[in-house]
């Protein structure tokens, strides 16, 4: 009984994962138009996002810019590049800052405050949805 | 002088907590804080004996109680201090059943970490011991998938936290991220007597462990090594019992002894999460050469997110590679009364090889991420003693022999905060 009710809502959360994400605009990762980072795969970006290097491939410091839990690019943003679940970049984040391998990026609250935070500082790299892009950040995930 | 030491650090992290949150871009604090728990109680089917998820738990779901509230209940909370990129101070509290069935805190973590260079980082202080895939987060239920990590493998070296320095050294190539990690510390270790053997405290000195690990995309791999030089000065009236009996009682006492013995550690383990579904897997030996014995063990899990539910299996064994129980010394010849403290000798040499757990368990859970910060766990182990053996369970009741089964049920919230 228990099972067959647990089995269900599986079945119900399976349809669930299926039916969404089609549709929903693309979120590119940018870095300032004053940057000299050109093109970063989107392993590079992921590696970034999740603290595994707090450096671009050419040695420059990296300043990741993340959004809100609110902010729908934010799940996109994971999906796309690190292939998880808002749950799972939690679980990861919680396993990262209880061994003291590292704190999540900063936040900003959404698309604008990410793209106003990129175009200042030639460091950061963040992401935005794709039809904010400007000449004032440069799209950099050549997938 | 441990208990000022967390008090001093509680008051650290209530302050903190005083303190507003952490990290926005445009203020950036030198100070964060966060926590993690886990609530949960735990069911055993086998009133013959507690089960027992590691050698610090003095009790546990079987005899005791019927439902333990103590196997995975915990609290810890982590004071992060970043005065500067290159400089940062952790402590962190955790508040679990200790060996003495308290719940005082113990500083899990206090170090200092200092970023040489982009690649090197050099911590010292109270910092993990880096014996397992999971080791440093294995109190972060949040973090793991399961309700608790495999206990035949976690339950090979006890130890979580010692004291001492490491250093972390990252290479890239292209897409593989390796890290090399060599620490070297001391530990003090309290038991409780659960298993009919006071154990007391376990003090391991010049701890030296080396760990490597592999990334590239969605697999990890990882191995290690360690050694220590292990003290448990409560098995040293046994053996010196022994070397009143000639030759033949000093070869035992110099085979099962634990008296600056050296033992080692080997570990290897591997996880591919692509995300959808993950596979991961850990081989583990520990040779104590001693009355401790030498023991391996391994597990595989695998489980599949289906939104927020996660099922998954495991399947765990852990076996002795040494003697379960050896001759001892020769009764003949010896006067009467000799004879009678020999046997005994004997005996309770017999009764500790065969303290060593052999087991294999099948698990099935699943976990379900029904907020933000906090997942339901629910899992069934079914735990199969080897016939010679007792496995990981204590407080043994007449009605417990060797070759038992038992259904763990458990259910747990973890959170973070």
């Amino acid at each position: 009984m228990k099972l067959r009710v647990l089995g269900g809502s599986i079945f119900l959360s399976f349809a669930a994962l299926h039916c969404t994400g089609a549709g929903a605009a693309d979120v590119v990762a940018v870095v300032s138009a004053k940057s000299r980072v050109t093109a970063l795969n989107s392993d590079q970006v992921a590696d970034i996002f999740l603290g595994k290097t707090s450096h671009f491939p050419d040695g420059t410091q990296a300043t990741p810019v993340d959004q809100s839990e609110d902010s729908p690019a934010r799940e996109r943003f994971y999906a796309q590049f690190t292939g998880k679940s808002p749950a799972q970049v939690k679980a990861y984040w919680s396993k990262m800052i209880f061994t003291g391998r590292g704190q999540p990026p900063r936040q900003v609250p959404s698309s604008t405050d990410a793209k106003k935070f990129v175009a200042q500082n030639p460091n950061a790299i963040g992401y935005i949805d794709a039809s904010q892009v400007d000449d004032s950040v440069r799209v950099v995930d050549g997938r | 002088m441990r208990t000022r030491l967390s008090l001093s650090a509680i008051a650290a992290v209530l302050l903190a907590g005083a303190l507003p949150p952490a990290a926005r871009a445009d203020d950036p604090s030198m100070f964060s804080f966060s926590g993690y728990g886990t609530v949960g109680a735990a069911h055993s089917s086998n009133s013959g004996a507690d089960y027992l998820v590691d050698e610090f738990k003095p009790s546990g779901p079987g005899h005791t109680h019927a439902w333990s509230w103590d196997v995975d209940s915990r609290l810890g909370a982590q004071l992060a201090f970043v005065p500067t990129p290159r400089v940062s101070a952790v402590v962190q509290v955790i508040s679990q059943q200790r060996y003495n069935g308290s719940y005082e805190p113990v500083v899990e973590w206090a170090n200092v970490k200092f970023q040489a260079t982009q690649d090197l980082a050099v911590r010292a202080g109270r910092i993990v011991l880096p014996i397992y895939m999971v080791t440093d987060s294995r109190r972060v239920g949040y973090a793991n998938p399961w309700v608790r990590p495999p206990v035949e493998v976690y339950s090979l070296v006890p130890v979580t936290s010692v004291d001492g320095i490491d250093a972390n050294y990252r290479m890239t190539f292209g897409n593989v991220v390796g890290t090399l990690q060599a620490s070297y510390a001391q530990s003090d270790s309290h038991f409780p007597n659960a298993s009919g053997f006071d154990p007391g405290t376990a003090k391991a000195r010049h701890i030296v462990a080396v760990v490597g690990t592999l990334e590239r995309g969605f697999a990890t791999l990882r191995a290690n090594y360690g050694r220590a030089d292990l003290t448990i000065a409560s098995f040293g009236p046994l053996f010196d019992a022994f070397r009143q009996f000639g030759p033949a009682g000093a070869d035992i006492a110099d085979r099962f002894g634990v008296d600056h013995r050296k033992v080692d550690f080997v570990g290897v383990g591997a996880t591919y999460d692509p995300g959808r579904w993950f596979v991961t897997g850990e081989w583990a030996r520990f040779d104590t050469h001693s009355v401790l014995g030498a023991k391996s063990a391994w597990y595989v899990s695998g489980g599949h997110r289906f939104g927020a539910w996660t099922p998954y299996l495991t399947y765990a064994r852990e076996k002795l590679d040494s003697e379960t129980s050896v001759a001892g010394v020769s009764l003949q010849g010896l006067p009467p009364q000799a004879a009678g403290t020999a046997a005994f000798l004997n005996q309770t040499l017999n009764g500790l090889l065969g303290l060593v757990p052999q087991q294999h368990t099948i698990s099935a859970g699943v976990r379900w991420d029904f907020m933000r910060n906090a997942a339901l766990k629910v899992q069934l182990d079914d735990v199969h003693v080897d016939a010679n053996s007792r496995g990981t369970f204590g407080n043994f009741q007449p009605g417990f022999a060797p070759g038992s089964t038992a259904r763990i049920l458990s259910a747990v919230v973890d959170f973070v905060f």
